[in-house]
């Protein structure tokens, strides 16, 4: 990744530590199921790919990574000039970061308790 | 991120890993404080206990339910009224409280006919209540009273009557938040799915982790209701027994308060599949977003953007007449647990305040990682400190203003630091649109006080001006702005009324056509 996508790439990923809670569920198996579902659904409506929404766990998702997208598109408007593939590419990075900070590098001891 | 150490604590080295300074570059991989452990014997905690987290905290907001502590009367004592926890039935859960007066003579030879003749007592003592929560304490838990008997055994001879079981003694965690714990899986055992409530919208939502603070949850209710949204039980200010009995039949939790509640939102998830959405009800964005999501939820979203257009347009320019005079003024957010999360990013971009220390007394790490996630480089935060930290923070620090509860908020004002209450609040609701102007108002009345800065005059040895005249709040917080902000015509300061909650009560919603006659037309 060049200096200029990695940047980018953190400015992303602080839009989402700084404003959003949907990756701080308390328990490591939920925070993977958040990120994974809100950050998939994050590539698909930004590359303007149908969405799917089997469940009420999906359309919570799927709200979530709308309005991430109308924030990001509001906040950091170089991101239309992407191509689809510079797009799924820098999502996927800011999703291993993330995942990286909330779930395999998080100190916190909490995570892997196995009950609520 | 390198862990801080105190000067004061350096006798307890425990101490050290409970502090971190969040750094340039640095993240949550690299330092966490630790949290949610027993106190360390030598620092005196500023900590409540797991029996007063659960009744103070989360069973007492509920209104329409006698609240009964099985134990000494100081227990049910210490955590009366102080939360100003306010309901729409008179403020019933506030006004009374009840005990079983608990005496040594109890502890020998046992206390459960002491509880049967206090619950018959109290059912009789308020015929129109007919809803009950006991609460056990540290000396009915260590003789072994069986509470759920006796409640079985009143609920047997009392039919019409519903009784809740909270063991939940003060010993049971390391602070309050092992109340909550306690409590919200207490309650999804025992009352969740037995009653049936009426649905009378498409669209329905239980309002979780909301204790009404003031009319916090009231405002949120409004919001919901103009968008056509049932809210079908408030877990729990304001809430009711029954309702929260129905909690299963929501589509939505909608989960405010994550450090206290979000058990119950798990749990709810596993056992009924309705998924949590975390929001924030406070700032103008957060909660612009939060009303959004709950509207994209239900396909409603038109509804939510009409509500946010119109709250602000209405109180934008106030927020903004305190912001601009708000700019780089220095807080250390100390509150309890959720809201050094729920403020810390939104306070500095919305009202210009810089946040130089998060503390939390209760939190786990999780609400750490949320604090330190959204603070400014360099803050200090820090977790379940004593007052001795808190006096050296203040010292180092310097800050303008603290919000924390009202045992450090105190300590605070001793060394000429204003404080607000941020359990309790000063002139709340602070949640909502206006709510939000009303927390602004109360910083800059805080801030900008002159008995304040008469405070740190010392009448045993310094002068005394006796040339200058009374100076006000307007004259010191505009001394130093340019004109354009002074003369501003569409900046102004707060113009909602003393109490913004009471004629939400008698308040009429328009009614929306159902979905199926609205596809039938």
């Amino acid at each position: 990744m060049d200096d200029v996508m990695k940047e980018r790439m953190e400015q992303l990923l602080d839009y989402i530590m700084k404003n959003c809670l949907w990756q701080f569920h308390s328990r490591s198996w939920d925070r993977k199921i958040q990120n994974d579902g809100v950050m998939g659904k994050t590539a698909q409506l930004l590359c303007d790919e149908p969405v799917e929404i089997n469940t009420p766990l999906d359309k919570c998702h799927w709200v979530d990574a709308l309005c991430l997208v109308e924030d990001y598109r509001r906040y950091y408007p170089w991101i239309s000039d992407l191509s689809k593939e510079e797009i799924r590419q820098l999502v996927q990075s800011v999703h291993e970061r993330l995942d990286h900070l909330t779930i395999t590098g998080s100190l916190n001891l909490e995570l892997n308790d196995k009950q609520y | 991120m390198p862990y801080h150490e105190f000067e004061c604590s350096k006798c307890i080295p425990e101490r050290k890993q409970h502090a971190v300074v969040k750094g340039p570059g640095e993240d949550l991989s690299m330092a966490l404080p630790l949290g949610y452990l027993n106190t360390i014997p030598g620092t005196i905690s500023e900590r409540g206990c797991a029996y007063c987290g659960a009744k103070h905290v989360i069973g007492s907001p509920m209104k329409d339910v006698i609240h009964l502590s099985h134990g000494p009367v100081g227990c049910t004592y210490d955590t009366w009224q102080t939360k100003r926890y306010i309901s729409d039935n008179d403020n019933f859960q506030l006004k009374y409280t009840f005990a079983t007066d608990m005496k040594e003579k109890h502890i020998i030879f046992g206390a459960e006919k002491l509880l049967k003749n206090s619950m018959i007592e109290a059912f009789k003592a308020m015929p129109h209540i007919k809803r009950m929560t006991i609460y056990q304490t540290c000396a009915s838990a260590l003789i072994g009273d069986d509470i759920n008997a006796i409640a079985e055994e009143v609920m047997e001879e009392m039919p019409d009557v519903d009784v809740f079981v909270c063991n939940s003694p003060g010993f049971a965690g390391p602070s309050q938040s092992g109340g909550h714990h306690k409590i919200n899986i207490a309650w999804i055992n025992q009352k969740v799915g037995t009653f049936e409530p009426e649905i009378t919208s498409d669209y329905v939502i239980n309002y979780v982790g909301e204790y009404n603070i003031q009319g916090d949850q009231e405002v949120m209710v409004d919001f919901f209701k103009r968008m056509g949204v049932q809210v079908l039980s408030t877990f729990t200010g304001n809430g009711s027994y029954d309702d929260l009995r129905g909690m299963h039949k929501a589509q939505l939790n909608v989960l405010e308060c994550a450090r206290s509640a979000e058990y119950i939102c798990n749990e709810l998830r596993v056992r009924y599949g309705i998924p949590r959405l975390d929001i924030d009800g406070f700032g103008f964005e957060p909660l612009s977003h939060s009303l959004r999501k709950v509207g994209l939820f239900f396909g409603i979203e038109d509804r939510a953007q009409a509500i946010i257009d119109e709250e602000t347009a209405r109180w934008k320019p106030e927020l903004d007449w305190y912001k601009e005079r708000l700019m780089g003024k220095k807080v250390c957010l100390w509150p309890g647990g959720s809201k050094l999360w729920h403020w810390a990013h939104v306070i500095h971009e919305e009202m210009g305040l810089d946040v130089v220390s998060v503390y939390t007394k209760f939190g786990h790490q999780g609400d750490m990682e949320k604090g330190i996630a959204r603070c400014e480089e360099g803050a200090l935060a820090i977790d379940d400190p004593n007052e001795l930290e808190g006096l050296e923070a203040m010292e180092t620090l310097k800050p303008d203003i603290i919000f924390t509860g009202k045992r450090p908020g105190e300590v605070a004002k001793k060394i000429r630091v204003p404080y607000l209450n941020a359990h309790a609040y000063h002139n709340g609701p602070w949640k909502g649109y206006e709510g939000w102007v009303r927390f602004a108002r109360d910083i800059y009345n805080a801030v900008y006080s002159p008995i304040h800065k008469l405070s740190f005059l010392d009448i045993s040895k310094d002068e005394i001006p006796t040339d200058k005249g009374f100076e006000t709040a307007t004259m010191l917080s505009d001394a130093n702005l340019p004109e354009e902000i002074t003369k501003s015509t569409t900046l102004r300061q707060y113009t909602g009324k003393y109490d913004s909650v009471s004629h939400l009560r008698t308040k009429t919603y328009p009614e929306f056509e159902p979905k199926l006659t609205a596809g039938a037309a």
